[in-house]
């Protein structure tokens, strides 16, 4: 009787069955929504009480607020992880804001959402708007990018920065010319890690910056948008039976996207483990 | 081999220093000549390298790392407040363990000194590179690939690459802390014929844990044990008649 044989069998039917839900979600979802498709679902507002045309304000909508979301959140999260990395190295103060970020990861998107509205949309006065779905969302993806900078440029070996230094360079010329430069695909790949869970949130943009219909488009960050995952939303609660196929074509849509960034990631992350 | 020149580049004085409470190095009195190459020996823990990154302040950037007395570069104290840090690092090159290139492109890699002092003229460049990578005996092997990246040549050429890297600022003195310990012995031999060539124009002190390569290749022996300067003097002589029983007993091999 091998024990062994047992045990290593056991364990690789289980984490097939990890990769085969993977798959399958990825699989059914993209595959069921494809019958959908058409040019008009990609250039239409919705039509008919959503019982035709397409989802166009929605995908743009979207993109406007991940494009945002990101312009906000990567230089926040680049220099909170260069303080924590370059600058406040052994300090109680840094200790305490890594310690935050890491607790800001475990919080609900739905809290996110709720503070996005008491802050940005209300005490601010940006109503729901581009800008305040993005400014909430940026604060969701702050802790992927910040915790990611530290880590990649606390991994950095000790000599490649002393070699800049020993030829003279200062401390911003090391920071910006050889450790953001010798991170970048980790940043890299943070970033769209980060992306990819942020254009799916629903919680936090229903809350602060969606509106579940539009023909017309956003004129600035002040205007109020149509997303995908909000579209999903809306349409599987509050519609019947005839709209549900551009509920099941958005979220093909959706999972392209997401799928995308994650694999342009996944090559970054394995073009990085081949020059290293 | 040995001519005394008498020059002393670098003159360390009554130098000590220390991590928190902990000694590094105490009471180093040496001077490194000109031209000439100084290996650094003794076993692990014995401030070698220590000494070594107290020469250019590498230890700046450990913040427990306190010194006492001086470390004079052409007769100026380099721990003074007066020194300008970014140009006295300019005159002395420094060359790590493991090959650190930076992540670009091998000419992106010589031209990173010389553009931080201000060098931007695309033909001065271009020349610089040239000559840093012949004196690093690299360019036959490169000439073709100065734009791919560092990252793709032999941890021996890596090495080399970095030695060029660091003639490139046109530097005074070399520290080299332990070079060849994380290469193969023909990527060493290579290292070890370099550093006898390029002794002619600078300045060399070497670091090493390899008593062979340091017998091989030095002109001048420092021993150092428990933070202590034990013996200075010719490699030569040191290796015919320690005057130290310390030292006779690490070369002997009865300590390492």
């Amino acid at each position: 009787m091998n024990r062994d044989l047992i045990i290593s069998t056991v364990f690789r039917i289980i984490s097939y069955l990890a990769f085969f839900v993977v798959i399958a979600i990825f699989a059914t979802t993209i595959i069921d929504g494809m019958r959908h498709f058409s040019l008009d679902f990609f250039i239409k507002p919705p039509l008919d009480g959503m019982s035709s045309g397409g989802i166009f304000p929605a995908i743009l909508g979207s993109l406007y607020i991940l494009g945002l979301t990101l312009l906000i959140a990567i230089p926040i999260g680049l220099m909170t992880g260069i303080y924590l990395s370059e600058y406040g190295r052994n300090s109680k103060l840094a200790e305490l804001i890594l310690t935050a970020i890491t607790s800001l990861a475990g919080v609900p998107s739905v809290v996110y959402g709720l503070f996005g509205l008491a802050l940005f949309s209300i005490a601010f006065g940006f109503r729901t708007s581009i800008l305040s779905g993005s400014l909430t969302l940026a604060i969701m993806t702050l802790p992927v990018i910040s915790s990611a900078v530290q880590e990649a440029l606390s991994s950095i070996p000790r000599d490649i920065r002393e070699s800049a230094y020993a030829l003279g360079a200062n401390k911003t010329e090391v920071i910006f010319r050889v450790l953001i430069p010798y991170a970048k695909l980790r940043i890299l790949t943070a970033i769209l890690i980060g992306g990819g869970r942020a254009i799916g949130e629903t919680a936090p943009v229903l809350l602060t910056g969606a509106i579940f219909y539009s023909t017309s488009m956003p004129s600035s960050v002040f205007d109020p948008t149509m997303t995908m995952p909000t579209h999903i939303y809306y349409i599987t609660m509050a519609y019947g039976e005839n709209a549900q196929w551009m509920a099941k074509g958005t979220i093909s849509v959706l999972m392209i996207f997401v799928l995308m960034l994650y694999s342009i990631a996944f090559a970054l992350r394995k073009r990085m483990s081949k020059i290293k | 081999m040995v001519e005394t020149t008498n020059e002393t580049v670098i003159e360390v004085k009554d130098f000590s220093g220390y991590y928190g409470q902990k000694v590094g190095v105490k009471d180093i009195n040496v001077g490194f000549e000109k031209n000439k190459i100084t290996a650094i020996i003794g076993p692990s823990g014995c401030g070698k390298s220590t000494l070594l990154r107290s020469i250019n302040r590498m230890n700046d950037e450990i913040p427990i790392y306190k010194t006492q007395g001086k470390i004079l570069f052409e007769g100026q104290d380099v721990y003074s407040k007066d020194i300008h840090l970014t140009h006295f690092r300019k005159k002395v090159g420094m060359v790590f363990q493991r090959p650190t290139p930076f992540p670009m492109s091998i000419y992106d890699n010589i031209t990173f000194g010389p553009k931080l002092h201000g060098i931007k003229k695309k033909t001065d460049l271009d020349e610089i590179v040239e000559k840093s990578l012949r004196q690093a005996s690299l360019f036959d092997e490169v000439k073709d690939d100065l734009k791919k990246s560092a990252w793709g040549l032999s941890g021996g050429q890596q090495q080399r690459l970095c030695i060029a890297r660091a003639l490139a600022v046109d530097p005074e003195v070399i520290l080299l802390d332990e070079p060849t310990s994380a290469l193969d012995p023909i990527a060493t031999k290579h290292i070890e014929n370099l550093v006898e060539e390029l002794v002619t124009t600078y300045t060399i002190i070497i670091v090493t844990h390899n008593l062979a390569q340091a017998v091989r290749i030095s002109d001048y022996m420092v021993y150092m044990f428990q933070g202590d300067l034990v013996e200075y003097g010719q490699t030569s002589s040191i290796v015919k008649q320690p005057a130290d029983p310390r030292t006779e007993e690490y070369l002997t091999g009865k300590v390492s």
